[in-house]
């Protein structure tokens, strides 16, 4: 453990001032990184909080407890997760080698720490449904697949895409557990706001600039599309209940 | 032997739906019903006395503890009976059509997919559903609304697509809750029209939910009086109105002429004045014994001179509603309060007035008697 520890003390001094990287040049690599950090977040997330958000709509009595559960990072400092996760990959995966500090590592933090977003509005959306319409594919004849398929998840659309949205914008943002985990190794666990702290720390005052510019319009691109695509149709709306 | 066509075949099976239902909560249920294919069954009660529960567990959208629920020749649940394995099928299961009070449609298909999507386990190719979803649609005379959405059509037209829905994967039962309710009264009238050509054509048991005892006795063969989970009265509308089987099902039936009185031997006197009513009854009630009783409207005329059999009465309300003047008239040394409704014309040509005195004459063969159970049976007068 305190092995480890040290190791991972001397992984964050080496990437974070790592006197290498030419300054005058933007470099791309923690845009690309981040970006494809939170793509594979979203694609993996995206049918697991479905799952997970669809199975908390059916739960009963341990419901309050399986919802806290999914909505602990929230509300846990980034640093208690990190911890957390940290320990948890710090030993030999089924890869052969720890997880800690490799763009595999991040992304498990990334899916973890993103668990509420991509289920919350998932959940609201199934919840807002309309039980009628549900009973009334049942007595149409229609199978509990089918009616997901065919009634659930097209009136939650909105829902799933809010949460698609959520995912990805707070990805390209995450820092505390991303650093914790995968410290900021150029190319494998740098991401945009670790390169961000990286370049204020070493008074590159800049780059930081250009790098938060970029993330800002990258961000709220993301968030405009979505309200725009969530100006929700007449029969979204009709097929809701307002219990 | 005669030649046994199919249709005396089918006749051969018991296509009955039998409904057997009982729970203790959350609501208490004691239901029996029978519902002939081709009749149309309406629950009528107040609501909370369970009528849509019922619906709903016959479509199997939830169970009873103990129940058996048969049609067509098939058991759809059985659960705590004694010579039947429990069988529950699921609401997709059951062949049955259900129609909602808010329709329910799909919002994000247009008619057509909200009928093909009925459709979905019948095994007919894509082609097939959308042109027997077609049929039907004109068959429900909206054949031309197919590509609308729910919200762009009415709520007449919104239920034809629903009815167009219940009925496209051929049910062996349809459940209507409150599907008029909604719908205004002209609309109303084409919905009940199509309802009455479908049941002829269809032969299946039909059950309406239904506050609506005008609406129950317009369209249905018969009626079940639904009071606080039991099942009170089934009977035919005139039968219902005529002869309630205790007092709460007259007050449910909206029989207002409700009294008390005793009965010995043919011979009905009425508690609070000393009239006696010679009333038949088929020898089933003990000499001596309190029943309630009532007049039913068919029974009574107003009139302005005096007759041997005719009481002396006072007018002490009168309110007119539309066509319809409903009088309050006491009966001259007596308490007694009779209502009497009839048309305005009528009441014209009587020249009544508010204080005046006239003479009623009471048919005392329409006179419905029913005894008084003991204190606690919750079938005894609760005005």
């Amino acid at each position: 453990m305190l092995g480890t520890l040290r190791a991972i003390n001397i992984r964050y001094t080496q990437g974070i001032i790592n006197p290498y990287i030419p300054r005058t040049v933007i470099d791309s690599t923690p845009i690309l990184l981040s970006l494809k950090l939170a793509l594979w977040t979203l694609l993996l997330l995206l049918p697991l909080g479905i799952l997970i958000a669809y199975h908390l709509t059916k739960l009963d009595r341990f419901k309050p407890w399986c919802e806290g559960l999914f909505a602990l990072p929230l509300v846990l400092p980034p640093t208690v997760l990190g911890y957390y996760l940290l320990v948890g990959l710090s030993g030999k995966s089924i890869l052969g080698h720890s997880l800690v500090f490799s763009f595999l590592g991040i992304l498990i933090a990334s899916l973890v720490v993103n668990l509420p977003f991509a289920i919350q509005p998932i959940q609201r959306a199934f919840e807002a449904i309309n039980p009628n319409l549900l009973e009334a594919a049942q007595v149409s004849g229609l199978s509990n697949w089918q009616i997901f398929r065919l009634v659930q998840m097209p009136l939650a659309w909105s829902g799933v895409l809010s949460a698609a949205v959520l995912t990805f914008a707070h990805t390209l943002g995450e820092f505390g557990v991303v650093l914790m985990i995968g410290g900021a190794i150029p190319g494998e666990t740098k991401t945009i706001s670790i390169a961000i702290y990286d370049r204020v720390q070493t008074f590159d005052g800049a780059t930081a600039g250009r790098l938060s510019l970029s993330l800002l319009i990258v961000s709220l691109i993301a968030i405009a599309l979505s309200y725009g695509v969530l100006r929700r149709p007449r029969f979204i709306r009709d097929g809701q209940h307002h219990a | 032997m005669a030649y046994l066509g199919d249709h005396d075949l089918f006749e051969m099976v018991n296509t009955m739906l039998k409904v057997r239902l009982f729970q203790d909560s959350p609501i208490p249920l004691q239901i029996n019903l029978d519902c002939e294919p081709g009749s149309l069954h309406a629950l009528v009660g107040p609501s909370g006395s369970g009528k849509t529960t019922i619906l709903r567990m016959i479509a199997g959208l939830s169970s009873p503890p103990t129940g058996l629920i048969e049609n067509d020749g098939a058991i759809w649940f059985s659960a705590n009976q004694p010579s039947e394995n429990n069988a529950r099928l699921t609401a997709a299961q059951r062949p049955c059509g259900f129609l909602f009070q808010q329709y329910a449609l799909f919002p994000h298909l247009n008619a057509l997919q909200n009928i093909t999507i009925a459709l979905q386990n019948s095994g007919l190719g894509k082609s097939e559903r959308i042109s027997l979803a077609q049929e039907w649609l004109a068959r429900a005379g909206i054949a031309d609304l197919w590509n609308r959405f729910p919200h762009q059509l009415s709520g007449g037209q919104q239920q034809r697509v629903a009815l167009t829905r219940a009925l496209v994967r051929n049910p062996r039962a349809l459940l209507l809750d409150e599907p008029f309710s909604a719908i205004d009264m002209p609309t109303r009238k084409g919905l009940y029209k199509i309802l009455g050509e479908l049941r002829r054509e269809m032969r299946i048991p039909i059950i309406l939910v239904t506050h609506d005892l005008r609406e129950a006795e317009l369209l249905a063969d018969q009626i079940t009086i639904i009071d606080n989970g039991i099942s009170l009265q089934t009977a035919p509308p005139q039968t219902l109105f005529s002869k309630p089987r205790n007092s709460r099902v007259a007050e449910l039936v909206g029989l207002n002429n409700l009294y008390f009185g005793h009965f010995d031997s043919g011979r009905l006197s009425w508690d609070g004045s000393n009239h006696i009513f010679s009333v038949i009854d088929k020898g089933k009630i003990p000499a001596g014994h309190a029943v309630n009783w009532v007049i039913p409207q068919g029974a009574l005329s107003l009139h302005k001179v005096a007759s041997a059999t005719s009481f002396p009465v006072r007018i002490t309300q009168i309110s007119s509603i539309g066509q319809i003047t409903s009088m309050h008239l006491q009966i001259e040394g007596s308490q007694h309060i009779v209502n009497w409704e009839a048309s305005s014309a009528e009441v014209l040509r009587l020249s009544v007035e508010l204080g005046s005195l006239a003479h009623l004459e009471i048919d005392e063969e329409k006179i419905h008697i029913m005894p008084i159970r003991s204190i606690n049976d919750p079938r005894r007068f609760q005005g």
